[in-house]
């Protein structure tokens, strides 16, 4: 049996605090996914990072010690004490998306708090742009209307499909939109029409960011709104090109961290740096150190 | 008064108006000015203190709200704000100018809704045609008539020339301290630098070049130099008044030059002593200020446009800045509806790719709520690049 080098033994973690999910990645030296943890973000999302990490390592069979490497993402990358560095939601998903998509040009990420569109070269992010301090165009103006019409999140997609004759949706301020829905329902429009108006009118929303940034195939969907088949579909529609939608699309901003994890240690060992993980400790963020 | 150089800037910086206020307690007037386009020449000559007004991104717009819109300049609408809770009642007096629409437009709403016993303002022209000059020069005749009768003396010519000298003297002593951030690592912060331009510009004329030598002598012999980071930046935008934002833009990088009106723009060359003072002013404010509200063409009867001669001609100046500083990126941030430097953006980028020299572009609303997406912007710009 050939002997295994401590690199080829290392393992590598990701975490990424979005607006409204933490996501955990933990990683072995292929790159392989060992475990993947989603939580919601929460209220104490800053406090709670620990807890996660705690989650991924049980899942993966894993000690804190035997993570070489952390990389802190998203909004609360700050707020993650024991990881070894914070790199930005853009890089991590360019990362993350390249790994699934090795032809990845173009990637579109719609989370919960922003809309992110970004150019991807050989995994390394080149250029970005994002929307800006509003809900329109983000997966918040899609929960607030779903429970506006009493509907679930996660039943948005299937029911638009069914739509025969798809409102027009003009306003993309959340509130006024949700306004024009409360005038649709009060027209007997039919649900199913009314949720794919809004698809439409998010996608454009969205689209229009892309356009200035300019779209190359391959196109990838990531963020939790890529779990809505609607939303894919006129997203599809509004760009003109088909779309690429991993299986886990909220995991790709957490995979891009472990992996860029990986990348770095990799590189310092190349480099003839010994590989060990400084000491750390799994504890809540405090704000007052 | 015991603090010097950097010190005293933070003391200043801190509380912006008390030397102002001390001033006039020994009889000195105070006048009030919320852009770099007033020729400050003409206050100091008539010993008429300039105090530059700034908005307060901390402050919550509230009483602004009963008079301006909410989709407008922001930093309009706090300067005028502050103005209605009363924060500037201790000026004598206020000159404004048509520097940008939503500034003109401010300028009426607050002669209005306040009680300034003086209120000047100057109408300026839009372009740098020899025309333009000559018009800029008359209202800058009607501005010496009316500053004469606040102060109650003629203006004399021979002090109007040592105010040119001592706001000369200012303009080279900042590009030496912008100077101090050509090494690497630069001498001196550019979050520094914002909060030196504030306070210079809270000061009279003189007391403005003592701080600003105390500081380059200080800084020059600095043992706590700022660290290299990761990145150089040029910063190129209207105005960056809150030394919180740029440290948001240093938090991993160093901007080590600022192309904005809370940086380098308003000290760029010097005034010509000539023969006649105000055609000297009005020449050098309207063509040495680079600030996008002001229409340059490259030749201004061309009916056709070469776009590239055009770039060159209105930002060709950058590239030795770029070369000389160093700098690895631009960031161009602006203020939202910011639209005269918003028209100029695409433009600036075009520019810059046409030499190699990767930009972005953050927007933020003027509220601490947009210091946090700042940083994942820069961050993220930062890391395409390095």
């Amino acid at each position: 049996m050939v002997e295994q080098t401590p690199l080829q033994k290392a393992y590598f973690a990701g975490i990424d605090i979005g607006s409204t999910m933490t996501k955990a990645v933990v990683i072995d030296a292929e790159g392989k996914m060992l475990s993947a943890i989603k939580g919601p973000t929460g209220p104490e999302h800053r406090h709670l990072a620990n807890e996660v990490m705690k989650q991924a390592l049980e899942q993966a069979k894993l000690k804190l010690e035997e993570i070489v490497y952390i990389i802190a993402t998203g909004y609360g990358r700050f707020n993650v004490p024991f990881a070894d560095e914070q790199v930005t939601e853009l890089s991590c998903h360019a990362r993350g998306v390249y790994s699934l998509f090795p032809g990845v040009r173009t990637a579109i990420d719609i989370g919960g708090q922003d809309a992110k569109c970004f150019k991807v070269n050989e995994g390394k992010l080149v250029d970005f742009i994002m929307n800006d301090k509003c809900a329109a165009g983000t997966g918040r103006f899609l929960e607030l209307t779903a429970s506006s019409l009493g509907i679930r999140l996660d039943d948005l997609g299937k029911l638009s499909l069914q739509a025969t004759s798809p409102v027009e949706i003009s306003n993309m301020c959340t509130i006024f939109a949700q306004q024009e829905v409360v005038m649709h329902l009060s027209q007997g429009v039919k649900i199913e029409d009314i949720i794919a108006g809004l698809h439409h009118a998010l996608a454009e929303r969205v689209a229009a960011l892309a356009r200035r940034l300019g779209i190359e195939p391959d196109v990838v969907l990531t963020g939790g709104v890529a779990k809505n088949i609607g939303m894919v579909q006129a997203m599809s529609q509004s760009l003109g090109c088909s779309l690429l939608v991993p299986e886990e699309p909220l995991l790709t901003g957490a995979l891009g961290a472990a992996l860029l994890a990986k990348d770095r240690v990799t590189k310092l060992v190349a480099q003839g740096k010994p590989l060990e993980a400084r000491q750390r400790r799994l504890e809540r963020a405090t704000f007052y150190s | 008064m015991t603090a010097k150089g950097l010190a005293r800037v933070q003391e200043i910086y801190q509380d912006r108006s008390r030397r102002a206020k001390e001033l006039q307690s020994q009889g000195k007037k105070v006048i009030g000015y919320p852009c770099v386009y007033v020729p400050l020449e003409l206050l100091t000559a008539l010993d008429v203190i300039p105090y530059r007004i700034y908005g307060e991104m901390r402050e919550p717009v509230t009483e602004a709200d009963r008079v301006l819109p909410a989709s407008f300049c922001p930093i309009m609408r706090s300067c005028l704000d502050c103005a209605l809770k009363g924060k500037h009642n201790f000026l004598n007096g206020m000159v404004a100018l048509h520097a940008s629409d939503p500034q003109e437009k401010t300028a009426r709403i607050w002669q209005s809704y306040t009680t300034l016993p003086y209120f000047h303002f100057i109408d300026m022209p839009g372009t740098v045609l020899p025309e333009a000059v000559t018009y800029f020069t008359s209202q800058l005749k009607g501005f010496v008539t009316t500053l004469e009768s606040l102060a109650g003396r003629k203006l004399p010519a021979d002090s109007l020339r040592k105010a040119i000298e001592a706001h000369n003297q200012q303009r080279t002593l900042v590009q030496s301290l912008f100077h101090l951030t050509e090494s690497s690592p630069p001498l001196v912060s550019g979050t520094e630098i914002v909060q030196v331009v504030k306070a210079v510009m809270s000061l009279p004329v003189d007391e403005g070049n003592q701080l600003l030598t105390e500081v380059i002598d200080e800084v020059k012999e600095r043992k706590d130099k700022p660290p290299s980071k990761r990145a150089r930046l040029l910063l190129w935008g209207s105005t960056t008044d809150n030394a919180d934002v740029m440290a948001v833009l240093e938090s991993n990088a160093c901007v080590v030059f600022a192309e904005d009106c809370g940086g380098y723009r308003p000290y760029r060359g010097s005034v010509k002593l000539t023969s006649e003072p105000l055609n000297a002013l009005a020449d050098y404010y309207l063509n040495e200020i680079t600030c996008a509200r002001t229409f340059r063409q490259t030749t201004t009867s061309a009916t056709q446009k070469d776009y590239l001669k055009d770039l060159q001609s209105r930002y060709g100046y950058l590239k030795r800045i770029i070369a000389d500083w160093k700098v690895d990126g631009v960031v161009l941030l602006l203020v939202r509806y910011c639209d005269p430097f918003a028209f100029e953006v695409p433009a600036v980028r075009d520019y810059l790719a046409s030499i190699s020299v990767p930009s972005t572009y953050i927007e933020y609303d003027y509220t601490e709520g947009s210091l946090a997406p700042m940083r994942t912007r820069i961050e993220a710009f930062l890391e395409t690049i390095g």
